[in-house]
C-alpha cells in the first residue's frame, strides 16, 4: 500500500479542516477529562466503601481481652476475648433481624491492618510498628460488618445486638457516609453527563468534519472508486485524520487528569481529609486503560473511529 | 467480454424502465459505439457495467463475471479492469499531468517502481510526454482529455468506458482522441463509447449500438449514426 500517498492525504486533510480538528480535539479533550474524573471518583466511592464501610453499614466490635469497654463500665466484656459461645449468639441475633440484609466476619488481624493504614495516613503509623507501637493485633477487636436492607433502619438490631455478652461497641457513620457517598455520586454522575453531552457533540463535529471533507475531496474519491480503490483504502485518510484528532485529545485529556490526581488530589484532599482512603496513580492508570468503565484512551478513540467508519461508508460509498 | 442478458433497470418512481429487458454481447477487443439520445439509456448501461448501479432483473456479466451478483467487497477489483473516459475529463486541478496519471495508480497500491515505469510510458502512448510537469488548466481541452485516455489506460484495462469522450472537443481534435481510442483498441482493449456525435461514428466506422427509451432498435456490425439524426438535421 502506498503509505506515501495516504500520509500525504492525511497532512492535506488536516491542514484543510484546521478549525474543525481543533473543535473535536477541544470538544473531546473536556470530555474526556470529565469522563476520566468521573471514573476516579468511582474508585475513589469503591475505597471508601472497602475501608470504612457504606451507607448502609454498622460495624459491632467484638470484646477483646482486657477490653477497654470494662472501663467505662460496661459489663458485656467482662468474660475477656469474646468466646466462640458468644459470637454464635450475636450471629444467631443478626441472622434473625429482619433490618439486617446481610454480616460478615471480620479478624483482629484485618481490622488492625485498616486502622494501621488508616493511622499511617496521619502520619501515626509508629503507633502501630516498631519500637515505639502502643498498639498490638491482639488488642484489636474483630468485628461483624453488618449490611442493613434500609439505610434508616438500624434501631431495631442495635438495641438487639447492643446489651450481647462479648460485644464491645457499636460503630455507626451511616450518617457521615451518607453524606460523602451522596456528595461522591453526584461528581460521578454529574461528571458523566457532562461528559456524554459533550461526547455527542464531539460526534456531531466528526461527522460535520466527515462531510465537509468527503465534499471537499469528492472530485479524488470519485476517481478513487472507479479505477478500483479499495473502500479501506479510501476511508484510510479520513480514518486516519479522526484517529489523530483522538490521539490528541486524550493525551490533554490525560495530562488535565494527571493534574487533577497530582494537585487536586494528592497535594490537595488527601492533605487535609485524612480520614477517606484516596484513589492513587494505579487508579490513575485504570481511568486512562481500563476496561469497565472504559478508560478514556479506548473511549476517545472509539468515540472518533466508529463513526468515522459508519459515516465514511456512507458518504463515500463504493 | 461484456454481455447483458435481458437486462432491465427500472430508478425508483413511476415511469417507463432506463433499460428494458436489453441484451447484447460485445467480444474482447471490439470498439462499439452506444448512440441514442439523451435518456435512451446509454449512461445507465456504462453505470451498469461499472457496477455503479446494479440491473433490477436480468444477468450482466463483465470481464467473465456475473457481476449483478458480485459481493461488494470485489467490486474494486472489476473496476480495475475496467478504464472510464468523461465528457469533463475529471483531471484533479491541483496535480500535475504525471501526478493526475500516477494517482490511479497508487490509489490500487502500485509500487513506485511500477508507477515510475508506466506512467512515461502511457504520456508518451498519449503523446504527452513533454507535458508531464504541466498543471490541467495549462492544457488544451484536447489534451486534458489525453490526459484522461492516460489515466484510464494505464493500468492497462481490459475495458476502456468512454461517456462522450469527444462531446466538449472541436471536431479536428476529436478525430486526435478518436485515434488514439483506436491505437489502444488495437492492443487488444475493448473500448465502449457512448457518443452524439455523428460525424465521429460515420467517419471513423465499427460496430454501432442504438438505443431508444431502454431498448435496443439497431446493432450494426459497421454502422453509421442512424437514420433518425439525419431526419432531424432535414428539419434543421
Amino acid at each position: 500500500m502506498q503509505l506515501r500517498h495516504v500520509f500525504s492525504e492525511l497532512r492535506i486533510g488536516l491542514r484543510r479542516n484546521l478549525t474543525m480538528h481543533l473543535a473535536v480535539v477541544v470538544t473531546l479533550f473536556v470530555s474526556l477529562t470529565l469522563a476520566g474524573i468521573g471514573i476516579l471518583v468511582r474508585s475513589e466511592a469503591g475505597k471508601a466503601v472497602d475501608e470504612l464501610g457504606n451507607e448502609l453499614q454498622i460495624r459491632v466490635n467484638l470484646c477483646t481481652e482486657d477490653d477497654p469497654s470494662l472501663r467505662r463500665g460496661t459489663a458485656n466484656c467482662a468474660s475477656g476475648e469474646v468466646t466462640a459461645a458468644q459470637k454464635e449468639r450475636i450471629e444467631q441475633e443478626l441472622d434473625s433481624s429482619p433490618e439486617v440484609e446481610s454480616f460478615e466476619f471480620e479478624t483482629k488481624q484485618q481490622s488492625f491492618d485498616t486502622a494501621y493504614e488508616q493511622a499511617k495516613r496521619k502520619d501515626r503509623g509508629y503507633l502501630f510498628e516498631g519500637e515505639g507501637a502502643v498498639v498490638s493485633v491482639e488488642q484489636w477487636p474483630a468485628a461483624y460488618w453488618v449490611t442493613l436492607e434500609s439505610p434508616d433502619e438500624a434501631d431495631g438490631v442495635i438495641s438487639a445486638v447492643e446489651g450481647l455478652d462479648g460485644v464491645a461497641s457499636i460503630l455507626d457513620q451511616r450518617d457521615a457516609m451518607k453524606q460523602i457517598f451522596g456528595i461522591m455520586t453526584v461528581l460521578k454522575y454529574g461528571s458523566w453527563i457532562g461528559s456524554g453531552f459533550l461526547l455527542f457533540a464531539a460526534l456531531l463535529q466528526v461527522a460535520n468534519t466527515i462531510r465537509l471533507a468527503a465534499l471537499a475531496r469528492r472530485r479524488e474519491i470519485g476517481i478513487m472508486r472507479l479505477v478500483g480503490a479499495s473502500t479501506l483504502f479510501i476511508a484510510l485518510p479520513f480514518l486516519l485524520e479522526a484517529l489523530v484528532t483522538a490521539i490528541v485529545g486524550v493525551g490533554l485529556a490525560a495530562g488535565a487528569l494527571a493534574a487533577f490526581q497530582y494537585w487536586g488530589v494528592e497535594q490537595g484532599m488527601a492533605e487535609r481529609v485524612t480520614f477517606l482512603p484516596w484513589v492513587g496513580w494505579s487508579d490513575y492508570v485504570d481511568a486512562l486503560i481500563g476496561t469497565f468503565p472504559p478508560g478514556i484512551v479506548l473511549l476517545g478513540p472509539a468515540l472518533t473511529l466508529i463513526p468515522t467508519l459508519l459515516l465514511t461508508r456512507k458518504y463515500v460509498k463504493v | 467480454m461484456i454481455r447483458f442478458e435481458k437486462v432491465t433497470k427500472r430508478y425508483a418512481g413511476p415511469g417507463r424502465p432506463a433499460l428494458d429487458q436489453v441484451t447484447l454481447d460485445i467480444d474482447k477487443g471490439e470498439f462499439v459505439y452506444l448512440v441514442g439520445q439523451s435518456g435512451s439509456g446509454k449512461s445507465t448501461a456504462l453505470r451498469l457495467v461499472l457496477r455503479e448501479l446494479r440491473p433490477t432483473t436480468g444477468r450482466l456479466y463483465v470481464a467473465g463475471k456475473e457481476i449483478n451478483r458480485m459481493a461488494g467487497w470485489k467490486v474494486p477489483r472489476l473496476r480495475r479492469e475496467i478504464g472510464t473516459v468523461f465528457q469533463d475529463f475529471r483531471l484533479l486541478p491541483n496535480k500535475t499531468v504525471a501526478e493526475n496519471v500516477a494517482f490511479a495508480q497508487q490509489v490500487i497500491g502500485k509500487s513506485h517502481k511500477e508507477i515510475s515505469k508506466a506512467v512515461p510510458a502511457t504520456l508518451e502512448l498519449v503523446g504527452l510526454k513533454d507535458k508531464a510537469d504541466r498543471m490541467p488548466d495549462e492544457l488544451s481541452g484536447g489534451e486534458q482529455q489525453r490526459v484522461a485516455v492516460a489515466r484510464a489506460y494505464v493500468n492497462r484495462p481490459m475495458i476502456l468506458i468512454a461517456d462522450e469522450p469527444t462531446g466538449n472537443l472541436d471536431p479536428q481534435t476529436s478525430v486526435g482522441i478518436m485515434n488514439l481510442l483506436g491505437d489502444i483498441n488495437q492492443t487488444g482493449t475493448t473500448v465502449v463509447m457512448a457518443t452524439h456525435d455523428h460525424g465521429i461514428v460515420d467517419q471513423f466506422t465499427k460496430r454501432v449500438i442504438e438505443l431508444e427509451n431502454g431498448k435496443v432498435v439497431r446493432d450494426e456490425a459497421a454502422g453509421s449514426y442512424g437514420f433518425q439524426h439525419l431526419d432531424n438535421q432535414q428539419e434543421d
